[in-house]
This record gives structure tokens, C-alpha cells and sequence, in this order.
């Protein structure tokens, strides 16, 4: 694993291997919250991550192009109801996040 | 700021966090205020409705629980699912709730109004009463993780005693008023003052987010 170094500024730089998609924030947030539970619809994750419709919205549309959630279309009484969950890639590109972060960390 | 968020990451505060949200709309507190409110009206109800009263007692709280639920959180809120071991103990406590209120509510009244003949003087039967209620509400609390179940513990669970030891001062059923309906009246207050915070705080959403209007 090629490791990021400190830069003129003094900014740390994070390891290349790093997975990009997951270390954007506003993505990491919700990957967090998906990781932690079973299922939750849209606007649970609306509340959860304090993003707005359309910037949850948008960063749905990316982890699921890269297969890391799932969308789950369920009845709740008659209504077609929209569930969200972490796929078991999602789970992994998780874990393995965590990790290369982690070993990071205890290097610098 | 990333390096921050991903030190801060500890999956098993979040986890708990997400379930503790699940109960910031302050609607069990109404409940179980309306529960204890309930208890303390419960002889004077005996007195109007006979043993309709048990009514008024295992029905409203469930009923808050539901409706609430279903009409003012979950359209703000949303749903969640938790983890298979969170549900499966939830669930498994849902089911002893289930058996076990209606029952000790049943077997209480029936208790209250001479049924068994209990011949039991002094403090006993409220003590005993208070120590059983105040253990399977401290189960919950625990199980849940919710720290309010705690307070209902000790409301409940010292409330009988104290409405035995108040009866030779103050009477009936003003006993059981002071006892109960004060800690049920402060738990309704506050439940309600979280709920207008949370109806405030997270409004129905005016887009069509999906699965929350079909």
C-alpha cells in the first residue's frame, strides 16, 4: 500500500489506496449510518445525516452505481415503501476504509 | 475536517445514537405520563365506571405509542431497521411487555378491589407491588438502552408505597393523586414539550421523497 506524505503545506495527505467514493464526507456519513443498522428509508437518512434532499439524493445515486447500497422497494400496509442498505461490497469497501485509515493513523 | 470525522467514528455510538433518535419525539413520555395520570385517577374512575376503568389503564399508553407513531413520527422521522440482535431482543421484550403489563395491571386491580382476599397488613403488597414494577421496568430500560425507562421505573415503583403511606395523612384518593398524577403530570409536560420541539425541529417534508408518500 503506497502511503500519502506530508506535502510543502504541511497538509496530511491520505494514503492513495484510500477509497475515494467513502472518504467524501458527506458519503462517509452515510455509509456510517448505513453500515450501523439493517435498512432505512430516504428521509431517516435525510434526518440522521442533516443532508438535503437533493445532496442525499445525489450521493445515493453514487454509491449505488458503485454497488455499495441497495435499494429495497417494500410494502409498509398497502404503500410502496423505499428502504436503503449498505450491499455486503458496501460492507467490505467499509471495512477496508476503516482499516487503511486506522493503520494510518497509528503510522503518523 | 475528514481526518476529524473519521477519528470520531466509534460504530457503536452511532449505532446507539440512531436508536436513541428513534425516541427523541417525546412520545413514550406522554404515554407513560398518561399511564400514571391514569393510575392516579384510577379510584376515582372505579367509583363512576366500575371495573371499566382497566380500560383507561391498558389501553392509552399502547394507543399514544401507535398512533403516534404512525401519524406524527414516522412522517417526520422516517423508518428504520435495526441490526437482527437489536430487533430479535427487542422483539422478545415487546412480547414480555405484551404479556406482562396487561397482566400486572389486571392481577393489580383485581388485587385492589378485594378479588383475592389478600389478607396481607402493612406495606407489604405495595412494596412488593413497587419492587416488581420498578425491576421489569429497569429490564426494559436496560434492554432498550433508553435511560428514560428508568425514571418510569422509579415513578411507578415508589409511587405505590408512597400512595400507602400518604392514605393516613391526606386520604382518597388523593393518595394516589399526589403519588402518581404529580410524576405523571411532569412526564406528560415534558413529553409534550419534546414532541412540539421535534414537530418544530423536523417538519414534513414538502418534496416527494421517495417511499414517504408512495
Amino acid at each position: 500500500m503506497s502511503k500519502g506524505k506530508k506535502n510543502s503545506g504541511d497538509e496530511i495527505l491520505i494514503p492513495d489506496s484510500i477509497d475515494k467514493l467513502i472518504h467524501e464526507p458527506a458519503r462517509l456519513n452515510i455509509m456510517t449510518h448505513l453500515y450501523v443498522i439493517e435498512s432505512a428509508d430516504f428521509l431517516f437518512l435525510m434526518r440522521r445525516t442533516g443532508l438535503t434532499f437533493g445532496n442525499l439524493s445525489a450521493h445515493m445515486s453514487k454509491l449505488e452505481d458503485a454497488g455499495y447500497i441497495q435499494i429495497i422497494k417494500e410494502f409498509i400496509g398497502k404503500k410502496p415503501h423505499t428502504m436503503l442498505r449498505i450491499t455486503e461490497k458496501g460492507r467490505q469497501a467499509f471495512d477496508e476504509y476503516r482499516t487503511i485509515m486506522k493503520d494510518f493513523f497509528n503510522e503518523i | 475536517m475528514v481526518i476529524k470525522m473519521i477519528e470520531k467514528i466509534d460504530l457503536r455510538q452511532v449505532e446507539k445514537q440512531t436508536y436513541r433518535f428513534t425516541f427523541s419525539d417525546g412520545i413514550y413520555d406522554i404515554a407513560y405520563g398518561s399511564l400514571l395520570i391514569f393510575i392516579a385517577i384510577a379510584p376515582i374512575l372505579r367509583e363512576m365506571i366500575y371495573l371499566g376503568y382497566i380500560f383507561f389503564m391498558i389501553l392509552p399508553a399502547p394507543l399514544i405509542i401507535l398512533l403516534g407513531k404512525k401519524f406524527i413520527s414516522i412522517p417526520r422521522m422516517g423508518i428504520v431497521k435495526f441490526n437482527y440482535n437489536r430487533s430479535k431482543s427487542k422483539n422478545k421484550l415487546m412480547l414480555l411487555i405484551a404479556i406482562l403489563f396487561p397482566l400486572t395491571v389486571i392481577l393489580v386491580v383485581l388485587t385492589f378491589i378485594g378479588m383475592f382476599n389478600v389478607k396481607v397488613g402493612g406495606y407489604i403488597v405495595p412494596v412488593g407491588a413497587g419492587l416488581f414494577a420498578l425491576l421489569l421496568l429497569s429490564t426494559i430500560a436496560y434492554t432498550l438502552e433508553y435511560p428514560h425507562f428508568y425514571l418510569y421505573a422509579v415513578s411507578i415503583g415508589l409511587g405505590m408505597p408512597l400512595a400507602e403511606l400518604m392514605e393516613p395523612i391526606v386520604g382518597g384518593p388523593l393518595d394516589y393523586i399526589i403519588s402518581f398524577g404529580t410524576s405523571g403530570t411532569f412526564l406528560c409536560i415534558y413529553g409534550i414539550i419534546t414532541l412540539i420541539k421535534f414537530i418544530k425541529k423536523y417538519p414534513i417534508p414538502k418534496e416527494e421523497i421517495p417511499g414517504v408518500k408512495g
